[in-house]
């Protein structure tokens, strides 16, 4: 492949890949929406009328103006109004109850929700000409108080529906404790952490394109599941699925936020079969800004207990999750994070709450990591404390605690069957890599020079779930051999970034032994894939890449009947090596195209289902802390994980390292700061939203260890999400570990350099009783 | 993110520049490097009638020295000063210094420092070094040229003392004595964000006795900020030992400047990850450190 480490880089690295954006569709109008500047309130009045009268807007409509439009020409009888957001219950996101009586209005109706809800949708020529309506839309907005913390929001002073509680739901993860559990130890720590709302940021916003065609609707979307989207979508309409074809292009990355049937999609696909014209929407980032699903948001208390060796007994953790206005998306997230919350230790008793409250701000949803990070941010930052509390060193204390190796499958107290395990290879890898006892050196002579700038040291091991929940746990693939020597591999999973035309094509190669040049993949069309999943929960190599490869084997039983039938054998007696057949007895091979050539295509698929994996791995950061501004400069970032078996380390390499980067942004600069009203204090876009740019990304070394998955063929686990779950609290133990702090509740991410100022004025561990 | 409506124009010298200007009824802006007005632009915050490029004014694309002064043209890239020879003697390491925090180098390569200050931005790093180091901008307009010093050019944020018609054609500064020495530090969260706080300085010292302070405060008030408390307590004091460490030994002149830089001449603003406390803090601790810079600097 030459200068490209990926065959799909030639293309995306010399601008020749090809998004939705750049689909050239004649007669296409773009569609802009009007969005409420307030948090929450009473939607009185929306005129449309001067926006109508703009140069090149072809319609403006309010949610009132579309309940009044006559049945759809063409479309579905029924479709007279707009469809409201469907909900998901996939991965147990949502619930059933949680929605009832809380319907989302793709327009407001009548109550605002979250600021940059839309109130009307403008289409016009272009984007420049909608905008231009858009500006002359004029709204009346009677504003409510607004509630964005979730304990507040929970208390239900403020309802965001009339009649129904702010909580939507509530888990619980494991069994309670007795008090006793806690009087009886020799140490508890007890914290509160913030996980801040974040925003998933892909350098391409969503993006959709509607287009009608017959009684067909070809809809090309950035997306992470295809199927999905057609689903929902042929059910709002009340549609067969073959009347709806999506596709997807080049994506520019999702992190998660890119796999529902998001409000604005529903209004283009319906505005597209009204008008019976091409309507896309491309999401511009100020619209993100408002508007895109958030991850994480969740305000923690943590209990942990220890004998006085340091051994785990007992640990409690009680979330209440900032879910957003609306309960279709991520309702149940949160209870990623309680199942989850054990981490690689053997801890007998581990009880964790969810309650997932409303509240006026874009809803929440998976954003890489989804409910991981949020876990072993808690878990890690607590043994850290923990560690202090005994005297222990924290890496002693971890390795007094993992889950031993010859122990898997090990049953977690909440539930959880881990598959596979060997956490203090990975962190023994990780103190090597760094050079633990080095920077424990330097950091005790810095601690000894008054002139010097303090040091910290911190680690977080993590282990966590990748392919998906009970239900989601397949994938399809098709494999067909042509006479020319083609190999044709079609799989259900949807890539937005990931390197599924590098490491698939290669597998399938490999599996069949056959050129890997001559090997096409194709993904991401429902026309081309009668079913299908997507590219979620870091599941393509584990559950995508097995479905391919047990494709293979089926093709290769198949080439292996057709032999024996033309050789008027038995199956029994016709070998397969490296893309041929041969006769068992010797003789001469025949390749798989010279075999296609007689008996005609070949072509397999099915759909195949794998177990959960539950990869881990041991992040270590150092970083030196300036107390008098409060800044923190990561000096560096060592992250060891074990995805199993690794089909392409490049790209691999490459989801470590980015996902830490996302990880360093967390823990450090990114946050949504909102002002007295509830509103996102964003109006500047990246400027206000800060994720880590090339200067601030420290030395970054990204090593392996493996432990194959005994769940899955390939014995492969989820790669994507390392860093986002291992690398924040590895930021702020180490931030932590310089100051000395006494109460690490004063580290709340991100780490500003107020936030980091305040807490090296606080008292030192050393001072304190 | 899209501009509204505008006309535009593209004069090839000043007075077709002034003519493009003339129309004060409607609302016209000048594109130099678009480093901040394009960006207004597509978030509609500002939507002119007319926008006048002045790229192809060749005149306006000239870096002269002469009598002890600096003079740069309007279409002076920030870029230009990335090499400390640009501008001679401890000017050019300055603006060297300072030119690093503008953004990224794509945006260097278009952005201008003329732009800066016609743009008005408080945390802008042009304004504050004009401010400091007494730089006046030049300008033709319909009556002709006139000149306005920093100190009574700055209005308030993104106002200047800019009339309607005029184009700036030029900043001058007078450089800075062979026996200066000069700092410049900037705080902010990442790089590609406006700084919380910078401080540029330039010191001239007699002995280890300080005879000129020049303090400019960058987004420490609604306005660029020269620090005339602080640099009028720092005369005639001892520089003294400014030691090893990462701090100033207590009691060391500059840390006092700091704090009177911080409470009596800066007025800042809370921002989120900010407050006024923080915010007053990071100001003195920032004096201190770029005075000790300058200090650093001056020959022995």
């Amino acid at each position: 492949m030459g200068r490209w480490t990926r065959r799909e880089d030639e293309r995306l690295l010399t601008g020749r890949g090809r998004y939705v954006a750049d689909m050239a569709v004649p007669g296409c109008l773009d569609a802009v929406f009007v969005r409420s500047d307030v948090a929450h309130g009473v939607l009185r009045t929306v005129d449309c009328s001067a926006a109508r009268r703009v140069a090149g807007v072809a319609e403006v409509w309010s949610a009132t103006d579309l309940s009044e439009l006559p049945a759809c020409r063409q479309a579905a009888a029924d479709l007279q109004d707009l469809p409201p957001v469907p909900h998901t219950l996939l991965a147990r996101l949502s619930t059933e109850e949680a929605v009832v009586g809380r319907e989302w209005p793709v327009l407001v109706k009548d109550r605002v929700r979250y600021p940059g809800e839309a109130v009307a949708v403008v289409v016009g020529e272009d984007r420049y000409r909608a905008e231009d309506g858009a500006a002359e839309v004029t709204f009346e907005i009677e504003a409510l108080p607004a509630v964005v913390k979730p304990a507040a929001a929970a208390e239900d002073s403020v309802r965001l529906f009339e009649g129904l509680s702010n909580v939507a739901f509530q888990g619980v993860a494991g069994e309670p404790m007795e008090e006793s559990v806690w009087q009886g130890a020799a140490a508890v720590v007890e914290a509160r952490y913030r996980q801040q709302l974040l925003m998933p940021t892909p350098m391409e916003c969503r993006t959709i394109l509607a287009v009608p065609e017959g009684d067909r609707l070809t809809v090309w979307c950035g997306h992470q599941m295809p199927h999905r989207l057609r689903r929902e979508l042929a059910t709002l309409l009340g549609w067969s699925l073959d009347r709806i074809r999506v596709v997807v292009p080049d994506t520019g990355g999702a992190f998660g936020s890119k796999s529902a049937a998001f409000p604005e999609f529903v209004a283009v696909v319906f505005l597209a079969l009204t008008l019976r014209r091409p309507v896309r929407w491309i999401e511009d980032r100020l619209e993100s800004m408002l508007t895109a699903t958030r991850g994480r948001g969740q305000d923690q208390r943590v209990r942990l207990a220890a004998d006085a060796d340091g051994h785990l007994l007992a640990y409690e953790l009680t979330i209440d999750a900032d879910v957003g206005a609306y309960p279709h998306l991520g309702v149940g997230l949160p209870m990623q994070t309680a199942w989850m919350a054990p981490g690689p230790y053997r801890t007998p008793r581990v009880h964790a709450t969810v309650r997932s409250v409303l509240t006026n701000t874009m809803v929440t949803y998976p954003y890489r990591g989804a409910g991981r990070p949020e876990a072993t941010i808690a878990l890690e930052r607590s043994m850290d404390a923990l560690a202090r509390r005994l005297r222990i060193d924290p890496v002693e204390l971890r390795r007094r605690n993992f889950i031993p190796p010859e122990s898997f499958p090990y049953r977690t107290p909440t539930g959880r069957e881990y598959d596979s395990g060997d956490y203090a290879a990975a962190l023994d890898l990780a103190l090597e890599t760094l050079g633990y006892a080095d920077w424990r050196a330097e950091q005790a002579r810095r601690r000894g020079d008054s002139g010097a700038l303090p040091l910290g040291i911190g680690l977080s091991c993590y282990v966590e779930r990748s392919g998906g929940e009970p239900g989601g746990l397949h994938e399809f693939a098709a494999v067909e051999a042509h006479e020319d020597g083609t190999v044709i591999a079609r799989c259900g999973a949807a890539p937005s970034g990931q390197g599924h035309e590098t490491t698939f094509p290669a597998l399938v190669a490999k599996t069949l032994g056959v050129d890997e040049a001559r090997v096409r993949l194709v993904e991401g069309d429902t026309d081309e894939l009668p079913e299908g999943l997507g590219s979620f929960a870091s599941r393509s190599a584990q559950v995508a890449g097995a479905a391919l490869q047990h494709a293979c084997g089926l093709l290769i039983d198949e080439a292996r009947g057709c032999a024996a039938r033309l050789w008027g054998v038995p199956v029994a007696e016709v070998a397969w090596s490296d893309g041929a057949v041969s006769p068992a007895s010797g003789g001469s091979a025949m390749g798989l195209a010279e075999l296609v050539k007689v008996t005609g295509p070949l072509r397999v698929d099915d759909r195949f289902e794998s177990g959960m994996g539950f990869p881990f791995g041991a992040h270590a950061a150092v970083v030196e802390v300036d107390p008098e501004l409060g800044t923190v400069q990561v000096l560096r970032v060592v992250a060891v994980d074990d995805c199993g078996v690794v089909l392409n380390p490049g790209v691999v390499a490459g989801q470590a390292f980015g996902s830490a980067v996302q990880g360093i942004g967390q823990a450090l600069y990114e946050g949504v700061p909102f002002d007295e009203n509830g509103v996102p204090q964003l109006a500047n876009g990246l400027l206000d939203y800060l994720v880590p740019t090339a200067t601030e990304i420290p030395p970054i070394t990204v090593k392996d260890t493996c432990t194959p998955s005994p769940s899955t063929p390939l014995g492969a686990k989820g790669a994507g999400e390392s860093g986002c779950i291992g690398t924040p609290a590895a930021i702020v133990n180490a931030v932590a570990d310089a100051l000395q702090l006494a109460d690490a509740d004063l580290l709340q991410m991100p780490l500003t350099p107020d936030v980091v100022w305040r807490a090296a004025r606080a008292p030192k561990l050393r001072e304190s009783a | 993110m899209k501009p509204a409506g505008f006309d535009y124009a593209v004069p090839r010298t000043v007075p077709e520049t002034l003519d493009a200007l003339a129309d004060t009824a409607r609302d016209i802006k000048v594109l130099a490097g678009g480093q901040s007005l394009i960006l207004e632009m597509h978030l509609q915050r500002i939507q002119p009638d007319l926008v006048v490029d002045i790229n192809r004014v060749t005149e306006l694309d000239r870096l002269s020295v002469n009598d002890g002064t600096v003079e740069v043209g309007a279409l002076i890239r920030h870029g230009a000063f990335e090499s400390p020879q640009a501008v001679p003697g401890p000017l050019g390491t300055l603006f060297s210094r300072a030119v690093v925090n503008i953004a990224h180098p794509p945006i260097r390569v278009r952005g201008t420092m003329v732009g800066s200050l016609a743009w008005a931005h408080p945390a802008s790093e042009w304004c504050a070094i004009a401010t400091a180091l007494d730089a006046d901008i030049l300008l033709q307009g319909p009556d002709g040229t006139r000149q306005v010093p920093a100190s009574d050019w700055f209005r308030g944020p993104l106002r200047t003392a800019r009339r309607p018609g005029e184009l700036i054609t030029s900043v001058r500064f007078p450089l800075l004595g062979a026996d200066s020495g000069v700092g410049f530090i900037e705080h902010r969260r990442t790089h590609f964000c406006f700084a919380q706080v910078a401080v540029a300085a330039a010191l001239t010292v007699r002995g280890r006795v300080i005879d000129e302070a020049r303090i400019g405060l960058v987004n420490c008030a609604d306005r660029p900020v020269r620090a005339h408390a602080a640099a009028q307590a720092l005369t005639g004091a001892d520089v003294g030992s400014l030691g090893t460490d990462h701090r100033l030994p207590d009691g060391h002149p500059f840390l006092r400047a700091g704090r009177i830089a911080a409470e009596q001449d800066a007025a800042p603003l809370a921002e989120p990850y900010a407050d006024l406390e923080y915010r007053r803090h990071a100001i003195a601790v920032l004096v201190g450190r770029t005075l000790r810079q300058a200090a650093e600097g001056v020959p022995q």
